[in-house]
């Protein structure tokens, strides 16, 4: 049982580094934009299908493909970036109603390319286990989640420590005070899109290598993401990370002691007593509520 | 004010009895009107609720699956005419959507994606709820519309007259609702919440309101479409199309009118079905996507208004 539990708390932590990923890169874009980037999910699709292409067609090893994904992804937000900054009025809805129609033509363009068959990782290196005591996980969870930390510390790191990443961090807090410290909001939401693109690219490729994907994927992984900033409150980095551990361990909870079947909807039900019971979020401050 | 009602009541008595006689012989065609109708209907629903409670919905498909998976249910389990599963199809689609009364309290963006963890959580619902619904396997041999006067609506065109007149019905409901005093209050509203929140009307229970009857419509589609095709599960019944498609719709079809979503929906589903789907069987909707963002790009008003403003012509 303890042992049942602790395993279960393991996977759902490895899990949860990539889920992280991608929530981060939605929240970065909200804080500096606010908008919901409502495609985001099909970004990380995008990336996890670039990986599966390599290894398929160039029989390259699904990491090597990471250069790759991150170059189609940032191009693929650099232009949301271009349109979402184009919208004229009532740009909060209209911004959600555009990222969705991008996201229908990303998932149809997977449909269209990669067909709806479900597509997984033939590397039996990346499939082998890594036994820690009674712990038990795939070589590729491991690889991930290791990668996952370092990004995120570096990330940490660039928010915190480097100008371009203080002034994204001011646009997020306070736009017209940025603007006036001389910031340009235009670039500061473009390196977010950017940023958000990056992780999106190594997200992918890591849901790729761990699970299964199909075109269909996207918008859970969007619905995902936006269960964790709602979890974490839409406010800083350790929320974000706090709601994403949560978000994996209760998945796979869920997983271990009843259905894997039913573990999205525990993810449901978290969140939506999260929304009954404290719709600030459980880590952050009082931004979504009216 | 009477002309114009004279003359909406021309066009409907002449589809009622045109279309059937035009497209009657192709069984094809008239399935794709009834299908295109039945899309128009939930995009006015949605545009009612975008329009009037200023509420961006990406979750109607939740309302839909739930009103027609109730019907089904109710009529084959428990015995119930068809009409009365259409009306409860509508009721517990209502009903449903009092779990997202909380999200009522968040402001726009959070509450569009709100709904769409909504619809999620009904999907996954209806398929592991094995000994109500069927499970993934769905369910079969729904019963069809009976013979009513004589007249068998069983078959396509009894199911165009029914599907027609549930949105012309819908059309009514929506016109009444914005010219009365709540749909006042639903325009100040959307000038102002503050303003209006401060002169008494509580704009909460208004939204919610709206909310109801917007997921109400959306249901009843639902049962209607149970008993048209006879078969049901979770796949297709919480379907994102029964989203994407309306949202499409009446945004082409301009949302902030009455008969511009079922318009839209008759363009763009038939266009969608009948040309794009020619071209290339599968992913064609990409292309819908690509409408929608050049559309919020360029037309926010929407597309059919823009065209017809460039005529000379005022939509209703």
């Amino acid at each position: 049982m303890t042992d049942l539990v602790a395993q279960a708390l393991y996977s759902g932590v490895l899990t949860g580094s990539a889920y992280a990923l991608i929530a981060l890169g939605l929240a970065l874009v909200f804080g500096t934009m606010r908008i919901i980037n409502l495609a985001h999910g099909e970004l990380v699709l995008l990336a996890a299908y670039i990986a599966y292409t390599c290894e398929s067609q160039l029989g390259l090893f699904p990491l090597l493909s990471i250069p790759a994904a991150i170059v189609v992804v940032c191009v693929a937000t650099t232009l949301t970036w271009y349109v979402v900054g184009r919208i004229e009025r009532d740009h909060e809805l209209n911004s959600l109603l555009l990222t969705y129609g991008i996201g229908v033509m990303l998932t149809n363009g997977a449909l269209l390319v990669w067909r709806a068959d479900i597509r997984s990782t033939k590397s039996a290196w990346l499939q082998e286990p890594v036994v820690l005591g009674p712990l038990y996980a795939m070589r590729s969870e491991v690889l991930f989640f290791v990668v996952s930390v370092v990004l995120i510390g570096a990330l940490w790191w660039w928010l915190t420590r480097t100008w371009a990443g203080r002034a994204l961090r001011a646009t997020a807090s306070n736009r017209d005070a940025a603007m006036l410290m001389g910031i340009d909001p235009r670039r500061v939401q473009l390196v977010s899109f950017l940023v958000a693109g990056l992780l999106a690219a190594f997200a992918g490729t890591a849901i790729y290598t761990i699970g299964v994907i199909q075109p269909s994927l996207g918008i859970s992984l969007t619905v995902k993401a936006f269960i964790i900033t709602v979890l974490a409150g839409m406010g800083s980095v350790p929320g974000v990370l706090a709601g994403a551990l949560l978000l994996g361990v209760t998945e796979s909870l869920t997983t271990t002691f009843a259905s894997s079947a039913l573990q999205e909807l525990a993810g449901m039900v978290l969140f939506l007593l999260v929304l009954f019971v404290r719709p600030s979020g459980l880590f952050g401050r009082r931004i979504g509520a009216v | 004010m009477r002309g114009r009602s004279l003359s909406a009541l021309v066009v409907v008595l002449a589809l009622y009895a045109l279309v059937p006689v035009a497209l009657g012989g192709n069984l094809y065609l008239m399935s794709m009107v009834v299908a295109a109708l039945t899309i128009g209907g939930i995009a006015l629903a949605w545009a009612l609720l975008g329009n009037l409670g200023g509420l961006v919905s990406f979750g109607h498909a939740a309302f839909f699956g739930v009103g027609s998976y109730a019907s089904a249910i109710l009529v084959m389990k428990a015995g119930w005419p068809i009409a009365a599963g259409l009306l409860a199809g509508g009721v517990f689609a209502a009903v449903s959507a009092i779990l997202m009364l909380p999200a009522l309290r968040l402001r726009g963006p959070y509450f569009a994606l709100a709904v769409l963890a909504y619809a999620h959580i009904f999907r996954i619902i209806a398929t592991e709820w094995k000994s109500l619904t069927g499970g993934a396997g769905g369910i079969a041999n729904i019963p069809r519309f009976p013979v009513v006067l004589g007249y068998d609506f069983s078959g396509k065109t009894g199911a165009y007259w029914i599907v027609l007149t549930i949105v012309v019905l819908f059309v009514l409901v929506y016109d009444r609702v914005r010219n009365s005093d709540y749909g006042l209050a639903l325009r100040a509203m959307h000038d102002s919440e503050e303003a209006t929140r401060v002169v008494g009307v509580n704009s909460t229970l208004l939204k919610a309101a709206m909310l109801f009857l917007s997921a109400f419509m959306t249901g009843v589609l639902g049962a209607f479409n149970a008993h048209y095709i006879n078969f049901l599960e979770p796949d297709y019944a919480f379907s994102g199309l029964w989203t994407m498609l309306p949202i499409v719709a009446a945004i082409f079809g301009g949302y902030r009118t009455i008969t511009g979503p079922v318009l839209g929906a008759l363009v763009v589903y038939l266009v969608d079905q009948l040309v794009f789907k020619e071209l290339m069987p599968i992913g064609h909707q990409i292309i819908l996507g690509a409408l929608l963002g050049a559309m919020i790009l360029f037309a926010p008003a929407g597309m059919l208004p823009a065209l017809l403003r460039r005529r000379g012509w005022r939509h209703a």
